[in-house]
């Protein structure tokens, strides 16, 4: 279900929902939940199943119970669009999980800041911390190392026999690591794997690393 | 006036032209004017307009005997043709005889391509006539007040209705025409259909069964037969023919030369990507066709397209590279030569395309085949006999598509509402839901009033509201626009406008092409060379590119056809005909790739069924030949795959074409073990089959079209930039979430329906199974790619079905990807 990975001295946990835990600070990074997707869809007419809107604060509950984290930084896209009813549902979330949240803006967050001054959440562009940069799109910049979002990251995989599987993952290139969206019903985007890259792909069942260097 | 001198009028009319009427022409006069409905059974350029034009005229002279001084407004008759480029043609015919018959009255067109304001024209004004398509005919009944539109109207004919029977523009048309029934009470229904093997049940279809239409309606049936002549293009020497590819280039020096000894020439391609490259070749090595030669395909600029079609009537062109985009209605007199690149895979098509020459009567309609690839060429062998015994194919009607009951219901709610009871019975009445339950009704109307089966609190589900008393109705502005801009049921990859950067439309090439475009890339389209400039919201901006520039070609995704399984019934009689001495031409030049593959493997006989197992670079590879068509294999290999991933986790990639189909995986599979657990059987085909399925991606791929009609998907509107950027989301996705969360609904379950009935076609399955049964099979263990399997194993096209671990494939994966 996870794996444990080092980077510049510190040590970090991959969860396969795609989040991921750094454990010095105690902090769980989420990037692209798209809250409130299914419920805009709903709006406009399109009949998506209404069930599916929970299985993402469910998650989010589950991921909270097994990392029994501090603070919690959501690294972009947090809500889908506009203002719809799911908002509820994440005040509601919010306020049993009762910890710091920050959210680093993404270009989906329209809703208004107003809105999360009331559950306390901060806006911020960025953050720096302890030389690593918390942002949401994905950036490489000198002396720091990068956790980003925004890609929706996944890789394909070829074998023997015609066959090949596209699965979401943890993109990462030697000063960033690209995070997986962490919503339901989000689409991937296919990376390249260059020699000195590394995709931790995620199934329902644990993370995988893969890399074309030996 | 009674009816014989009402017949005199328009006998009168066709002497003065010097024409005679036809028998069947008199017989829909005469049953037209008795009140009858009807379907009449007449080929293209046969006189069929006037057979039902002019006794709608003549009805009208009858209840109107002041007629050429008083005319009574209001619309009399809708013509519903499927292809808008047809429109022009039957106005035309229209109004002639209406003029000279002096009785005027207006025609009238209602397409995609009509203006607002000539569409607002209509509306204080409607022609006595109006020419449209199924998709501009459900746009009216979008409309508020509609029902006074079409209240007077007496008459409707639905040209081409062949086309439309076996799609969901058939249905759509079944939906408009029970609406059109209540609405205009005096309304007589024609149907004109080309030769298919199911006319009775075409009409059935069409004045939906058990009805009082039907009752009281009849046949007619032109008796018109026409000489076709099917002449193959074999090569002198056979030695150069491609065991595989779909291009046929290496006939263009034939090619050339039929077209030069013909007056007129239409080369019809079964692909745009194709038609392009052809035309692209001829230019190239003929330079001195450049100006007597033209392309005619749907993506292609409708001006251009109207030029090219005006520019064969007059005799200005010697050939024109064309798809099935010219199939259909346009009546091309000066057409002497028709080409076949590749196989056409039905016989209705293929008669089609030759009766497009020889239009002049007593003329001898020739036709070339040019087959593609050897094997190709025993389908040409195939196709001689089909034209000799007139074989022809049935159209399956669709049923149950709740896809298009969904977008008929919500069209109806945002034009003025609809009472469900009375709109219960109407729906009912048609062939397309004569079997549906009040259960799936009542889901059917959830769907759109609350996009579920229950009603929650938190749920802001918003598009057809129920009112106070009982009236359905859609009151949101957004949610109609939406609506208005979505209808419609041909679902085609999302496409992009190519324009000059000065300005001028080109065309329309698909995203999913244009996506893998960058600036200053060169691509070919339309004929040309074209740079690519920039991409911008929906339009692909391009300038002149360099005549020497190297290019790529606009490719499509388009489905791929399938043989008919009376066709492929025909291909195993020639194909099992390879052994025997009497041959024909075309199989007799196969001599040598039957002799090739007799070297590694066998050419089967007709009690023998073969499979062939050899080893490449890429894995196993496991070839079976049942020669049942596409489809039909599709079904078969998914099946395969799935009794023998049974056996033990296995994970197989899966090709297939007309004559058989392949099973490629990483480990051998034992044929023997195959046999000895007689995987062949029919027993529990039904079962397998979907649980086949569940494993592979057909259905994912029919529910695109699905959620599309259905309104889950929203693309926006081609070539209009809205926004709309946090609706979009791709089918697969949606997929997925119905998968995951609401495996019941009736949306999903018509993907895996329609799979069966029509794609897969579990009856022509059965059958096949059966026959295999009966076979001798014969397994041939080979040292390499034998002739048959080698279109197959090139293949790209694939699907696959896997039944070990994901963690397992990854690790085996991961372990091959760092090699």
């Amino acid at each position: 279900m996870t794996l444990e990975i080092e980077i510049n001295g510190q040590t970090f946990v991959l969860h396969n929902s795609g989040a991921l835990y750094w454990v010095g600070k105690k902090m769980l990074l989420i990037s692209d939940a798209h809250l409130g997707k299914i419920s805009h869809f709903r709006k406009h007419g399109s009949a998506l199943p209404a069930k599916a809107i929970f299985m993402n604060f469910s998650r989010l509950d589950e991921l909270v119970a097994y990392f029994v984290p501090e603070k919690i930084c959501f690294l972009g896209d947090l809500f889908h669009s506009a203002l719809n009813k799911e908002w509820h549902f994440f005040e509601e979330w919010v306020a049993r999980t009762a910890l710091p949240i920050i959210l680093i803006a993404g270009n989906h967050d329209i809703v208004s800041p107003q809105k999360y001054e009331e559950l306390h959440i901060p806006i911020v562009s960025e953050w720096l911390l302890d030389g690593f940069l918390l942002t949401h799109f994905p950036e490489e910049r000198e002396g720091a190392f990068t956790f980003s979002g925004h890609i929706h990251p996944s890789v394909m995989l070829t074998g023997q026999g015609r066959q090949f599987l596209k699965l979401p993952c943890f993109f990462r290139s030697r000063e960033q690591m690209i995070l997986p969206a962490f919503g339901e019903f989000t689409g991937t985007s296919v990376m390249e794997l260059k020699p000195d890259d590394v995709a931790y792909v995620i199934t329902k069942e644990e993370v995988i690393k893969i890399s074309k260097a030996l | 006036m009674n009816r014989h001198e009402l017949f005199d009028i328009a006998k009168g009319w066709f002497a003065s032209k010097g024409w005679k009427p036809y028998a069947f022409q008199l017989q829909a006069w005469e049953a037209f004017l008795q009140g009858k409905n009807g379907l009449l059974n007449a080929p293209t350029g046969s006189g069929k307009t006037y057979a039902l034009w002019i006794p709608i005229m003549l009805d009208y002279i009858k209840k109107n005997p002041q007629y050429k001084t008083k005319h009574a407004p209001g619309l009399k008759a809708i013509w519903v043709t499927p292809l808008r480029a047809l429109s022009v043609e039957i106005k035309q015919a229209a109004e002639r005889a209406a003029y000279d018959l002096e009785t005027g009255l207006t025609v009238g067109i209602r397409t995609g391509d009509t203006s607002s304001s000539e569409k607002s024209k209509q509306k204080t004004k409607m022609p006595d006539l109006l020419v449209t398509t199924p998709e501009s005919l459900q746009l009216m009944l979008a409309s508020k007040g509609y029902d006074t539109i079409f209240k007077g109207c007496a008459a409707i004919i639905i040209d081409e209705w062949h086309e439309l029977l076996g799609t969901k523009r058939g249905v759509q048309t079944e939906l408009a025409l029970s609406r059109l029934k209540t609405i205009a009470p005096k309304l007589r229904i024609w149907g004109i259909s080309a030769t298919i093997g199911n006319l009775d049940q075409a009409r059935e279809v069409l004045l939906g069964p058990e009805s009082e239409a039907f009752q009281n309606s009849t046949l007619v049936k032109a008796h018109i037969h026409k000489k076709i002549k099917v002449q193959s293009i074999i090569p002198e020497k056979m030695d150069t023919y491609p065991w595989r590819g779909h291009m046929g280039l290496h006939l263009i020096d034939e090619v050339a030369k039929i077209i030069k000894a013909s007056k007129t020439t239409l080369v019809f391609t079964n692909v745009r990507a194709q038609c392009e490259i052809w035309f692209q070749a001829l230019l190239e090595k003929y330079p001195e066709f450049a100006g007597d030669m033209a392309m005619h395909h749907g993506s292609i600029s409708r001006e251009t397209r109207q030029w090219v079609e005006q520019a064969v009537r007059d005799e200005q062109l010697k050939a024109v590279i064309c798809t099935s985009s010219l199939d259909l209605g346009v009546d091309f007199a000066p057409v002497e030569t028709v080409i076949q690149i590749g196989g056409p895979k039905s016989v209705a098509r293929f008669l089609q395309r030759a009766g497009r020459s020889g239009h002049r009567p007593g003329q001898q309609s020739v036709i070339y085949f040019l087959a593609t690839h050897a094997i190709e060429l025993v389908e040409a062998s195939a196709l001689k006999r089909a034209v000799k015994e007139t074989v022809v194919e049935d159209r399956i009607p669709y049923l149950n598509s709740w896809d298009v009951l969904v977008q008929y219901l919500v069209t109806l709610a945002v034009s003025d509402g609809f009472y469900p009871s009375e709109i219960y019975k109407e729906v009912k009445s048609t062939f397309c839901y004569q079997a549906m339950t009040e259960e799936n009704w009542t889901w059917v109307l959830n769907f759109i009033t609350k996009g579920s089966q229950s009603l929650e609190a938190y749920d802001e589900y918003k598009k057809v509201d129920i009112e106070s008393d009982g009236l359905f109705k859609v009151n949101s502005r957004s949610v109609a626009l939406r609506h208005r801009m979505q209808m419609g049921t041909i679902v085609g990859d999302a496409v992009m406008n190519v324009k000059f950067l000065g300005g001028g439309y080109i065309g329309s090439i698909e995203e999913s092409f244009a996506s893998k475009l960058y600036p200053g890339d060169v691509f070919i389209f339309a004929g040309r060379k074209l740079e690519l400039y920039r991409t911008k919201n929906m339009e692909v901006l391009v300038r002149r590119a360099n005549p020497s520039a190297k290019a790529q070609h606009a490719s499509w995704m388009g489905s791929r056809m399938t043989l008919s399984s009376q066709m492929s019934e025909l291909l195993r009689q020639e194909l099992y005909a390879a052994n025997a001495h009497a041959r024909s031409p075309e199989l007799h030049a196969l001599a040598p790739l039957f002799a090739r593959q007799r070297k590694e493997s066998i050419v089967p006989d007709a009690d023998e069924f073969l499979i062939e197992t050899f080893k490449t670079r890429e894995g196993y590879h496991a070839l079976f030949y049942p020669f049942e068509g596409r489809f039909v294999h599709e079904a078969l290999a998914s099946l395969m795959a799935y009794r023998i991933s049974l056996l033990s986790p296995i994970t197989f990639s899966l090709a297939y074409n007309d004559y058989g189909f392949e099973l490629l995986s990483d480990t051998e599979i034992d044929i023997q073990q195959v046999l000895d657990n007689n995987l062949f059987t029919p027993e529990h085909l039904h079962h397998d089959l979907q649980k086949s399925l569940n494993a592979t991606e057909i259905a994912r791929r029919k529910f695109r079209d699905i959620s599309v009609i259905a309104g889950l998907v929203f693309s926006g509107y081609p070539g209009r930039i809205i926004k709309t950027k946090h609706l979009q989301s791709g089918s697969q996705l949606i997929f997925e979430v119905f998968r995951d969360y609401e495996p019941d609904n009736l949306l999903l379950q018509q993907a895996y329906r329609e799979t069966f009935e029509h794609q897969l076609e579990e009856g022509r399955l059965i059958e096949a199974l059966e026959r295999i049964q009966n076979q001798q099979i014969v397994w041939k263990p080979c040292e390499k790619p034998t002739p048959f399997s080698f279109p197959i194993i090139t293949d790209r096209l694939r699907e696959r079905l896997s039944t070990e671990t994901l963690a397992e494939r990854i690790k085996k994966m991961t372990a091959s990807y760092m090699k």
